[in-house]
């Protein structure tokens, strides 16, 4: 009896083993987000957003912490990143338009290179042009004759309002763009002050502070920047489903479709790129696949999660996240431009805008 | 009106909403006495808790911190010479000479009841102004922002003291090192020499910790003994607040001017809180005290930092635009809640408004009281011989400046700037307009090529009715100086009793030197990322060129240490030697910090400065070191730091 009894323990015992080996990965570790952009900004907002998510559903409930560390327009941060961060998934990267867009640009001061990097979530944000009602313009075919010269207050030409510059070479428009603000919400009020006719707003800032100007009659919405999709197709900005894309825009003023036009493609990738695939958040090459497959199973688990759903439509505006890995070839397509793509731009930028790279 | 008091009745009443305040005030004021940190690093500290909680405690909790940072902040400044915070540098200038002199506890309390009236009149500024403001903030263009930084750089001028010429040099230096990094106008940056680092710029909270407080605590070990040479005269609190009732209009224009310098974007915390000094000194017939230990320059300049937080407010409840770093975070805060911004809030949310009043104007209250109370106490810090506090100030500037980018950078430029400081300190170089032109430098830039840029021809702008109205405030004070001057022309002129060239003329070379190269530097910028740093240089050349003249002709005055006033009880040469060999220490220091990291660096830094400086004995240096060490660790972790282990991974 007594020899039967030492057996059923130990095989109670063994049997509870396994289940104590299958603890998950990131049980009881800590996991924390480098965001080279300073406390406040967007980009930190939408990481401090997902972290508390990741605490909720990353397998083992790791805890989850945020570190700034602003410097060089967020340059600095990534070269850390890329060049000291632990591969043990403990370490991730969240990156924005201007870290991509130097990237993309081939400046010398980049020491990253995102291809190498395992993405792990990615989620965007739309652009709404609007201009003034002195333009006289209600619809993008207005754009090619308005009333009065269109006028552009953006910040700087290498960093968003690159993609609104080739925008404005897309449409064949004639705009004086005045660089030097020091954020959208500054030229915004520019705009609102009468000192710009034409500006644009991320989709947030324009759902919140544009669209009671609209109600007044004080603004007039023309187009959205237009969302990329993963086939590599244009298609309407989901937040602004009224609203024309760049795409039609182009459509409407010259009769035609833009498709393998040099500045459509250059246009589109930039698109892609700043906008569609705004807030990225990455891994460092090696890191090992079960720390992957944890992270990407809560991304799923997030997008599933009411709670989630309901606040990311305010942080969000209610634009999906894509999983890493199931997006990862699209944002890689937008990030290696081409090089012909890339002497447009270089030109562009050095002809009109007395930029030189 | 109802609303408001309900919601000021919901404040108090609610204990959640009320403890959150007291919390977010307590930690406001414990980040503001620590130099070098201010209000974002409170806000940063407190989000993590705030998303936990309902909107209203939320906000109550983060405007409490905010509200008091420039409260405590004066403490450092006033006793030790650290500026908590860049604009807290004009406390410290006239408030440190005074606890030299022992009277630390007038300072303090004329600071603390001036930044308490300046805080409330900002509250009450904020509500009557809800109504008013987006039209007001509208009607400011970029030509009224432009004269409007003009103006701030003018201020400068009444801090020349007695060298115009070097006065005015000092400025256009500072003017110069504020262009360093992106130019507003033009893809360019400029003077980076190549390092990423500088590609954003010198940091403000760098420059303020550099230039002032390392100088200041160098200098201090440098004169041995405690920071006051005498003793406490009287009642040196009932004295502030005298001080204060005497100068209520003062009191009055300096919280004015701080609102007008938040509500209005181009101008931040630290350029209106030295529009206020400067203005201190404008309106004053007896500037002779001023850098001295002037309670004007306190008052005014105290009031101004308390209210500007609350005009800060302005643009970031009703325009969504924030005002400075804490409120962006606030406003991220605000959007993680689904409360948009904008002109929709005065009608949607009046409620929120005005709980964020109320915390401001109760936190202002609850923070000037526990100053109050701690000024005695505090005080007597300036009794205990200065080497004996200094590790711990020092070591809390380290961390200041590193917890911004965590960049190695921060800290070899704290010990430069420290190095300029003092030198610029010693050879009677005035850094207050230094520190104008440095945070003017930038929004003077901007603002005058987005005004030529969207008015192109001139007479679009310059006959704007704001634009005539701000250019008569700027010549206004130029105008009365020609006209003075011109009166007392006729009078002989005093004896100027002229110095043989020596260490002064030399520093003059080196200021000469830095334009003339930033000059010839300059010229290969793009167009418009010349045109300021060409003129600023140009200009500071010829300066600076006419100021050697004058000083290799032995015209120039005596060489003067900017803190006058004491007793001078030993040559200036031992000091001055000393001075340099602990500046040398920092940057040993710092190299250590390279290849041992902060810890070790900290340990051992500490260990050679209370055995050889404050001889202390093995045992208790030996404690002491490690208390403080313990203390770094912790407050890092607080702030979510990382402190670098060094190149050989300790």
């Amino acid at each position: 009896m007594k020899r039967l009894s030492v057996w059923a323990v130990l095989l109670a015992v063994l049997a509870a083993l396994p289940a104590g080996a299958q603890q998950p990965y990131y049980a009881g570790k800590t996991i924390e987000i480098l965001v080279p952009f300073a406390a406040g900004g967007g980009s930190d907002i939408d990481a401090r957003f997902f972290a508390q998510f990741f605490e909720k559903h990353v397998p083992g409930n790791p805890r989850v912490l945020v570190r700034n560390m602003p410097g060089g327009g967020s340059v600095l941060g990534a070269n850390f990143f890329a060049e000291n961060a632990r591969a043990d998934g403990t370490q991730l990267l969240a990156t924005s338009a201007s870290t991509i867009i130097p990237y993309i640009l081939g400046l010398p001061q980049v020491r990253y290179d995102p291809a190498k990097w395992e993405l792990i979530k990615v989620n965007g944000v739309g652009g709404i042009v609007y201009v003034s009602p002195r333009t006289g313009v209600r619809k993008p075919e207005d754009l090619a004759r308005p009333a009065e010269r269109l006028v552009y207050g953006g910040i700087s030409a290498t960093g968003l309002d690159l993609v609104t510059l080739l925008l404005f070479e897309v449409l064949g428009l004639d705009v004086r763009v005045v660089m030097g603000f020091e954020g959208r919400g500054p030229a915004r009020l520019a705009f609102e002050r009468g000192e710009t006719n034409i500006d644009y707003q991320t989709t947030p800032a324009y759902l919140s502070q544009v669209v009671p100007l609209v109600r007044e009659g004080k603004a007039v919405p023309i187009l959205s920047m237009g969302f990329v999709n993963e086939k590599g197709v244009m298609v309407r900005d989901p937040s602004a489903p009224d609203l024309p894309s760049a795409y039609e825009a182009y459509q409407a003023l010259f009769k035609r479709k833009p498709d393998g036009l040099l500045r459509w493609k250059a246009y589109q990738s930039m698109v892609a790129a700043a906008f569609t695939f705004q807030k990225a958040l990455w891994a460092p090459a090696g890191t090992p696949p079960e720390a992957l497959q944890a992270l990407r199973t809560a991304v799923d688990r997030m997008r599933a999660d009411p709670q989630f759903q309901q606040q990311a439509k305010q942080i969000l505006e209610g634009y999906e996240v894509f999983r890493g890995d199931v997006a990862k070839p699209a944002v890689l397509r937008a990030t290696r431009i081409t090089l012909d793509v890339k002497k447009f731009i270089t030109d562009l930028l050095r002809s009109k805008y007395q930029v030189r790279l | 009106m109802a609303e408001a008091v309900r919601a000021a009745v919901e404040l108090f009443v609610n204990p959640t909403r009320l403890s959150m305040l007291v919390l977010g005030s307590a930690v406001g004021l414990l980040i503001g006495v620590l130099p070098g940190m201010g209000g974002i690093v409170a806000v940063a500290i407190l989000l993590p808790f705030m998303i936990k909680l309902d909107p209203f405690s939320a906000l109550a909790m983060a405007t409490g911190a905010l509200a008091v940072v420039h409260t405590s902040d004066t403490i450092t400044s006033v006793l030790i010479g650290a500026p908590g915070s860049a604009a807290a540098v004009p406390t410290m200038m006239e408030g440190h000479p005074m606890a030299r002199r022992g009277e630390a506890a007038r300072a303090l309390s004329a600071a603390y009841l001036s930044s308490l009236v300046g805080g409330i009149l900002g509250a009450v500024g904020l509500t009557l102004s809800i109504p008013i403001a987006r039209p007001l903030v509208l009607s400011f263009g970029s030509p009224e922002l432009f004269l409007l930084t003009v103006l701030g750089v003018s201020f400068a001028g009444s801090l020349l003291g007695k060298e115009p010429l070097k006065g005015l040099a000092a400025g256009l230096l500072g003017l110069l090192l504020g262009t360093v990094g992106p130019a507003p106008a033009a893809a360019e940056v400029r003077f980076a020499f190549g390092q990423v680092y500088l590609t954003d710029g010198i940091d403000l909270g760098l420059v303020a910790l550099g230039i002032f407080g390392v100088a200041e605590v160098v200098s201090l070990l440098a004169r041995g003994g405690a920071v006051a040479q005498r003793l406490e005269l009287g009642r040196g609190w009932w004295e502030g607040v005298l001080d204060v009732w005497r100068h209520r209009w003062l009191v009055l224009r300096g919280a004015l001017i701080g609102m007008w310098a938040g509500v209005l974007p181009a101008i931040g915390a630290t350029a209106g809180t030295l529009m206020a000094y400067g203005h201190a000194v404008a309106t004053s017939r007896d500037r002779s005290r001023f850098g001295k230990g002037d309670v004007r320059g306190i008052i005014a300049p105290e009031a101004a930092n308390n209210a500007v937080e609350a005009g800060d407010l302005v643009p970031t409840l009703l325009f969504g635009v924030p005002g400075s770093a804490p409120s962006a975070m606030i406003l991220g805060a605000l959007l993680a809640y689904g409360i948009l911004p904008g002109p929709r809030i005065v009608t949607e949310h009046l409620d929120l408004i005005y709980t964020v009043v109320w915390s401001f104007a109760l936190a202002n209250v609850l923070g000037a009281g526990v100053m109050f109370a701690a000024s005695p106490l505090l005080a007597r810090l300036t009794h205990v011989p200065f080497p004996r506090i200094a590790p711990p100030i020092v070591l809390a500037m380290v961390l200041a400046s590193f917890q911004k980018t965590q960049h190695f950078g921060d800290l070899v430029t704290l010990v430069v700037l420290g190095v300029v400081g003092y030198a610029l300190k010693v050879t009677g170089w005035p850094r207050g307009p230094l520190l104008i032109g440095f945070v003017l430098s930038n929004p003077l830039e901007r603002y005058y090529f987005l005004t030529v840029k969207l008015y192109p021809r001139p007479e679009e702008w310059l006959l704007r009715p704001g634009v005539v109205v701000i250019g008569l405030l700027v010549l206004a004070p130029f105008a009365w100086s020609a006209v003075r001057w011109l009166r007392t022309r006729g009078r002989a002129q005093a004896e100027v009793r002229g110095q043989r060239p020596g260490p002064g003329a030399v520093a003059t070379a080196a200021v000469l030197g830095v334009f003339a190269y930033a000059w010839w530097q300059a010229t290969g910028f793009l167009p418009d990322a010349a045109l300021m740093p060409v003129s600023v240089a140009a200009l500071g050349t010829v300066l600076s060129a006419l100021q050697l003249v004058r000083e290799l002709r032995g015209q120039a005055s005596p060489l003067r240490d900017e803190d006058e006033g004491e007793a001078a009880e030993e040559a200036v040469g031992p000091r001055v030697l000393r001075a340099v060999g602990y500046l040398a220490s920092l940057a040993v220091y710092v190299l250590a910090t390279w290849f041992l990291g902060i810890r070790w660096a900290s340990v051992l830094w500490s260990l050679w400065f209370l055995r050889g400086v404050a001889r202390l004995s093995w045992p208790t240096a030996a404690v002491y070191a490690a208390v403080l060490v313990a203390a770094l660790e912790l407050v890092a972790s607080v702030l979510g730091l990382y402190l670098p282990a060094g190149r050989l991974r300790l």
